[in-house]
């Protein structure tokens, strides 16, 4: 890519997040919390579409990511009397630790191998959350209370909305600026090869093992950022983040944003949640949505919205 | 889970997994919609007979429409095809639920008896569920190797192309063992209300179970499917009387993610019965 | 003087066929070495043994009297051995540009601190480079897989060029090419022997009596005979097996 075009790109982004910080001002409380809870999910969403998107891989196991971050956080709290801070490393120490283990397990796995077993380990990781209640809480979970920072003596509680939302952009822009500088890097280059033909790209000199691996550990890391994010700022800590619907959403919100392009998660993220929201108010079932959005976009736009937009009229989108 | 209930359920998956190499993760809500149907039937008539006749029917004739509308459209691409049954399995357990409701609701057994031995007793309907569970998998068997669709399913399964140069009707005999595979697994779940009681939520423990089975027993064998399914079923039985049903359930699927990890890309690659 | 390449006894098995056997071969630096033969004489086996492909049954690859039969076939290609792929093999879905620079970028990635800070002027230099050599000039925004087909063989060149070989392995470069294409891509690897040494697999007589400074003969699995194209052309046991004459 051009760089002119990708400075156009760049610009886009950084407007995408002025646009988020500036709508805290004008939303309703409502809005306001839910649009915060969907850019902690959505840098859940840019984890999971470093691997889908930009390496070809497709896990169903990607709640142990997030669950890793969230009982790193919350369980060094809950026990050990950590701050935020120290929670927040705590999680993404967890966080590297189970990518890393999932990783080398599964660098001889491709397709539905790898679906499979990635759908396994995180359901071994789920059903020991429950085995092990007394200390996690199992499904009931526990809630924490208090959370907050100090910055410059200045107490910032994550329980007051404004700091939650801001919070939740920071840590959403760190991700989302992270896979775009990604995309433009020559490693962002080599994950794309490897996407498209693995023993192309070892014969160009690349060890394409541990691109893999390194693929895995950033798309599990970032998941696991999110995790912990979402464990400081709501509070609460429960295996239900470590059932196979988590594993699944993400890969719902990066289809329907789109596979493969850098504002494709937040997009289908803030999406389907909006359309989660409606459905629960009108039926048990809500879930449905899920399923019915699956089928939808595998039958008739199988390249997602901002995918779709890059296919029509904006081919420079990263 | 019985072993055999869960051999019939796994040999479902591993035949769709063999012949269409696809992986079907709305197989436990097939299993699930099998014991919907069976509760539903056997409630407004009163026979579980016909229950155990129309849920395998019904539910093959749901997985047909599925397979017609959705799959032969997206041409059976593994990781569309993954996507749309997730979509299923969603569409599936959710419609369930807002009709069904979230109820765990038993049908009574059929057969009032007990077998005691010295030892220890033993309800006559698991005794019946393994007998027909039995006759099943028989009947599974002798199709696939002695009727011409088995030969063309083996055929299929081998190889695509060459099946459809000799002329087998490859976009049928896919329908076919969609329809087949999910008429299994609700054979399976009608044959389990008795003892289980109709969940809503109980197809995703179907699903993980005949994972580990297939997984274990090598895909599209059936011989390694029954032996699979006996050892997975006692040792989680075993598992979760000496110890707990969850860490039978831990110990099982790290022990599958170790054996595919190893195994690696070669998913799909033995042969049928 | 130490060969460029050397392989000693070595062997492929694929189940029953023994489709490289006890292969004693020997390449100097500096020449165009064609390697011909019948159709599952081994050709394609023995150069996948050396790029590092394939893993042998049994003997040694000595590259610069190094022995590099346990290295992976990225090690191999960082060493400078490169191989081009018979079957077009370029990403369809990338840019030109892009298929060149993962290549140009390779050699400018040797510690993990170049991942973060790549001189990009430096590898976009070497692109832009590589495609005036290959003719792809005006082409470099293109998506790959919409170029015609001469061009992509050309793409493919250039993406080994860009990789700076010592040793480039070039599988039947000029299959399914128009005469036109065939004399470019002629003009082409003569420009790249100049720098590196060739080791071609070629169906093409014309094109290896053009090209080859020495030719070596396989058949089932076994080197036959080795010479100038001209003693390989008299050779009666080449004729037989392999010439038809």
């Amino acid at each position: 890519m051009t760089d002119d075009r990708r400075g156009l790109a760049l610009g886009l982004h950084l407007g995408v997040l002025a646009l988020l910080g500036a709508l805290q001002l004008v939303l309703p409380p409502f809005h306001h919390g839910m649009v915060a809870r969907v850019m902690v999910l959505a840098a859940y969403a840019v984890g999971y579409n470093v691997l889908l998107g930009y390496t070809g891989l497709m896990s169903l196991g990607h709640a142990m990511f997030f669950a890793a971050g969230m009982y790193g956080t919350g369980l060094t709290i809950q026990h050990w009397g950590f701050g935020a801070g120290a929670g927040f490393l705590a999680g993404i120490v967890a966080g590297l630790a189970v990518a890393a283990a999932v990783g080398l397990v599964t660098l001889r796995t491709a397709g539905p191998a790898f679906l499979i077993v990635t759908m396994m380990l995180a359901q071994a990781f789920n059903l020991a959350t429950l085995y092990f209640n007394d200390v996690t809480g199992g499904d009931q979970g526990f809630i924490l209370s208090g959370l907050g920072l100090d910055l410059f003596g200045v107490r910032l509680a994550f329980a007051d909305p404004a700091v939650k939302y801001n919070a939740a952009l920071v840590v959403f822009a760190a991700c989302l600026l992270l896979s775009f500088w990604l995309t433009g890097s020559p490693a962002g280059r080599v994950l794309l090869a490897l996407k498209e033909n693995e023993e192309r790209t070892r014969l160009l000199g690349y060890n394409t093992v541990r691109c893999r691996l390194f693929a895995v550990v950033v798309s599990g890391l970032l998941s696991a950022v999110a995790g912990s994010t979402y464990t400081l700022l709501f509070s609460y800590v429960g295996s239900t983040f470590g059932g196979i619907l988590y594993s699944i959403y993400p890969l719902l919100w990066t289809l329907l944003g789109g596979a493969g392009t850098t504002l494709g998660p937040l997009v289908g993220t803030l999406v389907m949640t909006y359309f989660v929201d409606v459905a629960s108010a009108i039926t048990t079932g809500y879930l449905i949505v899920v399923g019915a959005a699956l089928i939808v976009m595998v039958l008739w736009a199988p390249a997602g919205i901002v995918g779709g937009i890059r296919v029509r009229w904006a081919p420079w989108l990263p | 889970m019985g072993a055999l209930v869960l051999a019939l359920t796994a040999l479902g998956l591993s035949l769709v997994f063999g012949v269409m190499r696809i992986v079907n993760v709305a197989h436990g809500e097939f299993f699930m919609l099998g014991a919907i149907v069976a509760w539903y039937v056997s409630t407004l008539t009163g026979s579980f007979l016909l229950a155990l006749l129309v849920a395998p029917v019904a539910v093959a004739g749901v997985a047909v429409l599925a397979d017609r509308f959705v799959l032969r459209r997206i041409g059976y691409e593994p990781e569309s095809t993954i996507v749309a049954t997730i979509g299923l399995l969603y569409i599936l357990q959710q419609t369930v639920l807002t009709t069904y409701g979230p109820y765990a609701r038993p049908v009574e057994a059929p057969v009032y008896f007990r077998v005691d031995f010295p030892w220890f007793g033993y309800s006559g309907y698991k005794l019946v569920v393994a007998g027909v569970a039995a006759v099943l998998l028989l009947v599974t068997w002798m199709a696939l190797s002695r009727t011409t669709l088995g030969l063309q399913m083996r055929a299929t399964q081998q190889d695509r192309e060459m099946a459809q140069a000799f002329a087998v009707p490859v976009g049928r005999v896919y329908t076919v063992v969609f329809g087949v595979g999910a008429g299994l697994a609700a054979a399976a779940g009608a044959l389990i209300v008795p003892v289980q009681q109709a969940h809503y939520l109980m197809g995703l423990d179907a699903l993980l179970m005949s994972f580990v089975v297939v997984i274990l027993g090598g895909l599209g064998s059936l011989r390694g499917t029954l032996v699979a399914a006996f050892v997975v079923g006692l040792s989680d039985g075993a598992i979760s009387v000496l110890f707990s049903p969850t860490l039978a359930k831990i110990v099982a699927t790290l022990l599958v993610a170790l054996v595919l990890a190893v195994r690696g890309r070669g998913l799909f690659g033995e042969e049928l019965a | 003087m130490t060969p460029l390449l050397e392989t000693r006894a070595l062997s492929k098995r694929f189940g029953g066929l023994e489709a490289v056997s006890a292969v004693d071969f020997s390449l100097d630096r500096g020449e165009v070495r064609a390697l011909i033969g019948p159709n599952g004489a081994g050709k394609t086996t023995l150069v996948s043994l050396i790029s590092g492909r394939l893993g042998p049954t049994s003997g040694r690859v000595l590259f610069a009297g190094r022995d590099i039969t346990g290295l992976g076939p990225w090690d191999r290609a960082n060493l400078g051995i490169v191989y081009t792929f018979q079957i077009t093999s370029i990403y369809r879905s990338l840019s030109v540009f892009d298929n060149v620079a993962l290549a140009a970028q390779r050699r400018r990635l040797r510690r993990l601190a170049d991942w973060v800070a790549l001189d990009r002027a430096a590898v976009a230099a070497d692109v832009e480079a590589a495609l005036d050599t290959a003719g792809l000039g005006g082409l470099r925004d293109q998506q790959a897989g919409a170029l015609a087909y001469g061009h992509q063989r050309a793409l493919e060149v250039a993406m080994a060029m860009a990789l700076k070989p010592e040793l480039l392995i070039l599988d039947e470069p000029t299959q399914g090419l128009a005469p036109e294409d065939i004399e470019a891509l002629c003009r082409l690897v003569r420009d790249l022997a100049r720098v590196a040494t060739v080791l071609l697999i070629e169906h093409n007589m014309e094109v290896v009596l053009e090209l080859a400074s020495r030719v070596t003969v396989m058949d089932a699995g076994r080197i036959i005979a080795e010479g100038t194209p001209r003693e390989i052309e008299a050779h009666p046991e080449v004729q037989r097996a392999y010439l038809g004459r």
